[in-house]
């Protein structure tokens, strides 16, 4: 999240799409009703009619899939009415940018487009360059001559023309202008099923926090981004946010409601395969052979991003400790590197499928229940040579094998482990919630039977393979004999303080924790091992977590300045990444001058000497001459890691073109009513999504996944625990009375669900919740079921949803299209 | 001690069922193991209806509208009755009422009679044929005298459920109905001030009593009462035992017996009261 959950309360209108809140995050409500008990007016799109519409003001259906859609018509509507923040608009995005001339649009089709490898080259979205900027490495980048420092050739900033009266044709609002006038709201309400008068209802409502001193802010999970264009779905919400003026304000931003307690850490701590933690890229073996040519290449040449050397330099040294060296580029021949191909979750899969992956280690994850098109995992995993499964029960992965999993158990060579794990109540450590605040916890109980906490499983195997890798050699064995793991206690056991200070940083020559990432180097001084958390773990004189910013527990809602209004921070409470700031991009709730757009709740603001804060700012606000802090005036840097200084309507950094456009899904009943490209041209289909697709004919309705509040994920935590089986015991379907008449389906009638991938079964829930969308003039149903159950256990079993999802991911991060996707239905023959 | 009620907003209700779970969790109350042992709803109401075992559930209703539905949720529990039959039912003195209104039942006492499962007009309390007792919610007593919320009450996310003194939970609700009103829920309406002499349990209706399913104007006639004697001449040792209950019931109509708990002896104190 840009902002956090207490900050829902500031909002003026609060749209939550292609997320559950009230569902699946129980407690934004609270702070949805606080917002809603001062006025606010609460929005809800969604292709279900579910717990949030429940308690929406408006509600508005939408065809799975159609999100651009909508945004894009929404874009149109506020250009249209004038209804955007026209001084955010100029000063803190990129609106006013030239764009090359190299870029184009056409029927779907961005410039740059590859058909023979269906990949565009980005570098055909530029912008029209001004002057280029070289570091000055003897003033502001001097540190790169530091003693210790990797040497690499630091970036140049191509800065860009602009044009700030936004009357060139070039510019980016006059391109963006003219994109989406394309989605007029009888296209948009043709595209994506919801009747034009709802729409525009919506759009009027949510446009009017374009009104400078008003919020909106927005709620969305994976029904964003669970899409073969997911990255685009939440980077359009972003440009709504812009030009409505709603980003980096109280009550404002995108707010990613994140489905798991921790996902936000694990992907902090970069739990994925493209970056490294932190957000920093994964170095690749061809572009990154060595250290300086990775620092060269990905460093950014402006903004904050400049110091990443610093932080990747530091991440190092905390990786292999005293081994990491400015004579052996800081052992960067130890990081693994990306070899050009994806490796990401389905991918991974596919080559289980050829045998290229033999071993698997699932680490709380459950496949066999939560993959895409997951049959096919399940026959994937069946040819490992070995698995271990680390979870807390016996998952339907651990079990992928056997005659529940409806396989013969005989045909299967697979040696599988299940480790017992412990719990979040039997164990310590840190949780990062979405809010980006990352809070302490401490054991309750004891683990039961063998079951260990995470951190020692890993702790035993890391030491086991240094010992084996030194005894016996192997391939490379020093990115493990090499490998830095003093976090031990005195018995030899992890102990998960340490690992938390070397997380935030320390000074190599003491081993006393830095106060903060502005205090890195590049030079070998520092080690930290991920920079965004610097600061959460830094009393110099005590290891106890209550002594620690992370652990900090006062409930005091305080400004940081006086007269600055509280505006629900709670700077005392845990520690928010990066510097404990909760409200990111802050900068820009004040206007050029300084001046908040909405006083009532300012974060930052400019008395004409110094800037008087409620939140930590987002932005160089001080400096230091002579060894004094002399504040810096007002100046329109709002979005510092972005080498503009702006945010972006019109950005290159995506595989799919600069502008979201809408595509239809992978799978759909019909033609894109927008262009002659149905599908996201830029997606990779990998070879078993291929024979696999499923078409209208044979497939004709849309389906989506959801999950309820009664149950989490696979089910694991909850369809073990009685209490909450009981509150939604059997996995069910949900189907508009329209669709079960014309099927002949009653209410609690067994059904066949069935595409190409699968085909389950599951109790018919006739509800008005749903219904047909009437499509470019078509009648088109949609049907929707919870992926909630499998196999295992004994007290709730039922069909697994994920049996039929297609495995083909978003052309940016291969995020699976869980959530629009082509299935027949039937009523099950006795 | 002064009277406390639990308020229920059906407008700030999500129907997580949080409520649902905790007072499962809180009065340790078992559920299935096994899932043949349980049916599927047709809903998203889960279990259907309140059982020895479920003392609270969250009713769900759909009305269709243009566009989507009006879901209506509704808390079905005891509401605590000031006037409460099952008591005035009760042969053996095992039902009370507490200070602050809870209406509890004795399990020791119970001699599982099933007459206050007749009476109530909410059709809250249930037998359990193994135990031959009936159970239902008891307000979490022993959170609430110990100064704590209802255990469904304090995990409710959203402040839909909110608990203390009866007088401030009836302010604060008339004062959302009329907010409720002026923001275009024209029917909204307030249910439980008055009711069976009030009730321990205060709804904000946030669509009508009507369409969250509420009893309007519940009563307790005396035909009910003549109907409920009748079983109660078949029973000779419950009536024995049950004497003063008996004789307690056929005067049920002029006046009615205040009990009160009396924490010292661990008994519940009865007086009479003119109506």
């Amino acid at each position: 999240m840009t902002n956090h959950w207490i900050d829902f309360k500031n909002a003026d209108v609060v749209l939550a799409i292609g997320g559950n809140n009230a569902e699946n995050h129980p407690i934004s409500m609270k702070w949805v009703q606080e917002a809603k008990n001062n006025g606010a007016k609460y929005i809800v799109v969604d292709p279900r009619f579910n717990r949030s519409a429940a308690v929406a003001d408006i509600y508005g259906p939408l065809r799975s899939g159609t999100d651009i859609a909508f945004y894009g018509g929404l874009y149109n509507y506020i250009i249209q009415n004038k209804k955007y923040q026209e001084d955010y608009v100029k000063n803190y995005t990129n609106a006013p940018f030239l764009v090359a001339e190299s870029y184009s649009f056409s029927d779907g089709l961005f410039s740059g487009y590859d058909a023979s490898k269906g990949k565009y080259d980005a570098k055909q979205w530029a912008y029209q360059i001004a002057e280029e900027v070289v570091w000055d490495t003897a003033g502001a980048f001097a540190w790169v001559n530091k003693p210790g420092t990797p040497a690499f050739t630091p970036p140049v900033y191509k800065k860009a023309k602009t044009d700030p009266t936004l009357s060139d044709p070039r510019c980016v609002w006059n391109l963006m202008a003219e994109h989406y006038s394309r989605y007029t709201p009888e296209l948009v309400s043709s595209i994506t099923g919801m009747p034009q008068d709802r729409l525009l209802e919506i759009y009027e409502a949510y446009a009017a926090t374009g009104e400078p001193g008003k919020a909106g802010t927005i709620l969305y999970a994976m029904g964003q981004t669970q899409h073969t264009y997911g990255s685009q779905n939440v980077r359009a919400m972003a440009m709504l946010q812009m030009l409505l003026g709603n980003m980096g304000i109280a009550g404002g931003g995108v707010n990613a409601l994140r489905g798991e307690s921790n996902v936000q850490g694990s992907t902090d701590m970069a739990m994925l395969f493209h970056i490294i933690p932190g957000y920093n890229p994964t170095p690749a073996a061809a572009t990154h052979p060595t250290l300086g040519a990775y620092l060269g290449v990905t460093t950014v040449p402006n903004g904050y991003w400049t110091n990443r050397p610093k932080f990747i330099v530091s991440y190092l040294k905390e990786l292999y400790g005293d081994y990491a060296t400015l004579a052996n580029d800081y052992a960067y021949d130890m990081m693994p590197k990306l070899n050009g191909k994806n490796h990401s979750h389905i991918s991974m899969f596919e080559q289980m499928d050829t045998g290229s992956i033999e071993g698997l280690f699932l680490w709380g994850q459950n496949p066999a229940v939560g993959g895409p098109n997951c049959s096919q995992e399940r026959r994937a995993m069946a040819k490992l040579k070995w698995m271990v499964a680390v979870d807390l029960w016996e998952t339907e992965t651990a079990i992928f094998w056997s005659d529940k999993a409806n396989v013969d158990p005989a045909t299967i060579d697979t040696e599988v482990f299940l480790l017992p794990a412990a719990c979040h109540y039997e164990k310590m450590g840190e949780v990062a919630n979405s809010g980006r605040w990352i809070q302490w916890r401490y054991k309750a109980v004891e683990p039961p039977g063998d079951a260990k906490d995470d951190l020692e499983i890993a702790t035993e195997m890391v030491l086991k393979l240094k010992d084996l890798y030194e005894a016996e050699g192997g391939a490379n064995p020093e990115q493990i004999t090499k490998l830095s793991w003093d976090y031990l206690d005195a018995d030899g056991h992890a102990d998960v303080r340490l690992v938390a200070r070397a997380v935030n940083g320390y000074t190599v020559s003491d081993g006393k924790p830095v106060k903060n990432f502005t205090l890195l180097g590049a030079d070998g001084t520092t080690a930290c091992g991920n920079w965004i958390y610097s600061g959460y773990y830094n009393n110099v004189d005590s290891l106890e977590p209550q002594d620690q910013a992370t652990g900090a527990r006062n409930n005091e809602d305080k400004p940081l300045d006086d007269g600055m209004p509280a505006i629900g921070s709670y700077l005392g409470w845990s520690f928010a990444w990066p510097v404990n700031r909760r409200i990111i991009y802050n900068r820009a709730s004040a206007d050029a001058d300084g001046k908040p757009y909405n006083e009532a709740k300012a974060i930052v603001k400019w008395d004409g000497a110094k800037w008087l804060r409620s939140d930590v700012p987002d932005f160089g606000y001080t400096k230091v001459v002579d060894g004094e802090a002399v504040a810096i005036p007002p100046n329109k840097t709002a979005f510092m890691m972005n080498a503009e200084g702006v945010s972006r309507f019109f950005a290159s950094g995506n595989a799919d073109g600069p502008f979201p456009e809408h595509y239809e899904p992978f799978e759909s009943p019909v033609d894109n009513q927008m262009s002659s490209q149905n599908i996201n041209p830029a997606i990779t289909i990998v070879e078993s999504a291929a024979a696999t697709r499923g078409t209208p004919d044979k497939f004709p309705y849309v389906m989506t996944t959801f999950r309820l509040t009664e149950h989490w994920q696979t089910g694991q935590l909850t369809r073990n625990l009685p209490w909450l089986v009981e509150t939604m015991p059997k996995m069910f379907v949900e189907i508009s009375p329209t669709l079960a008449d014309e099927k002949g389906i009653v209410s609690g009638d067994n059904v066949v669900i069935q595409n190409n991938r699968g085909a389950i079964t599951a109790y018919a829930m006739v509800t008005d919740r749903l219904q047909p969308f009437t499509i470019g003039g078509k009648t088109v149903h949609q049907i929707a079921a919870p992926w909630h159950w499998g196999y295992g256990g004994t007290c709730a079993v039922g069909g697994i949803a994920n049996d039929l999802t297609p495995n083909v991911g978003d052309a940016n991060t291969m995020i699976p299209e869980y959530k629009a996707f082509l299935v027949d239905i039937r009523k099950q023959e006795v | 001690m002064a009277e406390t009620a639990i308020k229920y907003d059906s407008s700030k209700c999500t129907a997580c069922k949080g409520c649902q779970v905790a007072c499962k969790q809180w009065n340790q109350l078992p559920s299935p193991l096994l899932a043949e042992e349980y049916e599927f709803t047709k809903s998203f109401q889960s279990p259907l209806d309140l059982s020895p075992n479920t003392w609270l559930i969250i009713n769900f209703s759909e009305v269709k509208q243009d566009i989507g539905i009006d879901w209506n949720f509704m808390r079905n529990s005891c509401f605590h009755c000031t006037e409460a039959a099952c008591e005035m039912a009760c042969p053996v003195g095992a039902i009370s009422h507490k200070d602050n209104g809870a209406v509890v039942i004795d399990e020791e006492k119970c001699i599982g009679c099933r007459y206050c499962v007749a009476s109530c007009p909410f059709s809250v309390p249930r037998w359990d044929e193994a135990r031959n007792k009936t159970f239902k919610c008891w307000q979490c007593f022993d959170r609430t005298s110990a100064g704590r919320a209802p255990a469904c009450v304090s995990t409710c996310p959203t402040g839909a459920l909110e608990f203390g003194d009866r007088d401030e939970m009836v302010a604060a609700a008339k004062e959302r109905v009329a907010e409720l009103k002026a923001a275009g829920f024209t029917k909204a309406e307030l249910y439980g001030e008055t009711e069976l002499g009030g009730l321990h349990t205060i709804v904000v209706a946030h669509r009508g009593l009507d369409a969250h399913g509420l009893k309007r104007d519940p009563k307790i006639g005396v035909t009910e009462f003549w109907q409920l004697l009748k079983p109660l001449g078949g029973i000779a040792a419950a009536a024995t035992v049950g004497g003063l209950g008996f004789s307690f019931l056929m005067s049920a109509k002029y006046k009615r017996g205040e009990f009160t708990y009396d924490e010292a002896t661990d008994t519940v104190v009865e007086k009479e009261v003119e109506k």
